[in-house]
């Protein structure tokens, strides 16, 4: 799973976001390192609901301008969640080689 | 406003490159979120965002319309881009060796003169490469089709593929794995990936049925 997917999916793990909220989202939990363009972030989304991942919560006009909100899907929660628990192993375990891992370094 | 209707002109001709379906669906919200990151006083898309929008859009015209849960269809895909690099290699290959091609035709015919040379070149050497750099495109078409869901597709390829099947018999028949060993080992090569992408999308889920 591509780095810039591995965020759209935890930005929308604590509830449903629109577009905009997503790019925000992401940029903070990357810490301003990852900036999600539009058309990239709709290119993944488009990817995202083909594989089942993620579907259209809800819509509403904010402004006269349209507002389309996402939420993962089962499947995408327990994609994500098996992805996280990988990305933590392999931490763990670069960490312990690196002897800086909280309480267990030799 | 009227710099925002300016920036919203020159949006929504970006997102003409885009696929008409996809437009209909959400050329609304990516405007929304397009105009909602715009810089304060900003008049005309970035160069940055008009790339991406570029790349996305013609990124979402290209790739498989599949799940990535229907394996076989991307394994089908890959096959046929296989085929396609192999059939590249051989038009390269007898554009390349052409000379060679010529030494041995000349080798074997010693009078042989300029316009008799011409003649089987434009007879039997060059139908083969535009032959092999047409199959390069169909095989490119067909990887494209597939992953598009179009049930077409199948049916063109099988019938490349027997077309193909003929054709290997044929030159079995007519000896060719005597005399042209090559030509026989690349034909063999080419109507075994074909016949592994033949297997794989006829047993392929429907596309863009949901991913199990």
């Amino acid at each position: 799973m591509q780095e810039a997917t591995f965020l759209i999916l935890t930005a929308l793990a604590a509830g449903s976001q629109h577009g905009y909220g997503i790019i925000a989202d992401v940029a903070q939990i990357s810490d301003g390192r990852v900036r999600l363009r539009a058309g990239t972030l709709y290119s993944a989304l488009d990817r995202l609901r083909l594989d089942g991942l993620v579907t259209v919560d809800r819509e509403e006009i904010v402004g006269g301008r349209l507002r389309r909100y996402y939420r993962l899907t089962p499947e995408g929660t327990g994609q994500l969640a098996a992805e996280a628990a990988r990305f933590q192993a392999n931490a763990a375990a670069a960490l312990a080689r690196l002897g800086l891992a909280g309480g267990t370094a030799g | 406003m009227t710099g925002t209707a300016g920036l919203e002109r020159g949006y929504r001709r970006w997102l003409r490159w885009y696929p008409k379906a996809f437009r209909r669906e959400h050329e609304a919200e990516i405007l929304a979120v397009l105009l909602a990151g715009a810089r304060a006083g900003q008049r005309q898309p970035a160069p940055m965002e008009c790339l991406d929008l570029l790349r996305s859009a013609l990124w979402m015209r290209l790739r498989p319309r599949v799940p990535r849960s229907n394996r076989p269809v991307f394994a089908a895909i890959k096959l046929m881009y296989l085929g396609g690099v192999v059939e590249l290699a051989t038009a390269i290959t007898i554009l390349v060796t052409i000379g060679d091609v010529r030494s041995n035709v000349a080798n074997r015919n010693p009078g042989l003169t300029e316009g008799e040379w011409h003649a089987i070149a434009a007879g039997q050497v060059a139908p083969v490469a535009v032959a092999a750099g047409i199959a390069v495109g169909f095989w490119l078409w067909m990887a494209w089709a597939i992953g598009r869901g179009h049930r077409w597709a199948r049916i063109a390829f099988a019938s490349f593929f027997t077309l193909n099947t003929v054709g290997l018999l044929h030159g079995l028949i007519q000896g060719s794995a005597v005399y042209a060993r090559p030509d026989l080992a690349i034909g063999s090569v080419l109507w075994l990936v074909e016949l592994a992408a033949i297997a794989l999308i006829f047993h392929m889920k429907p596309a863009g049925s949901p991913s199990a």
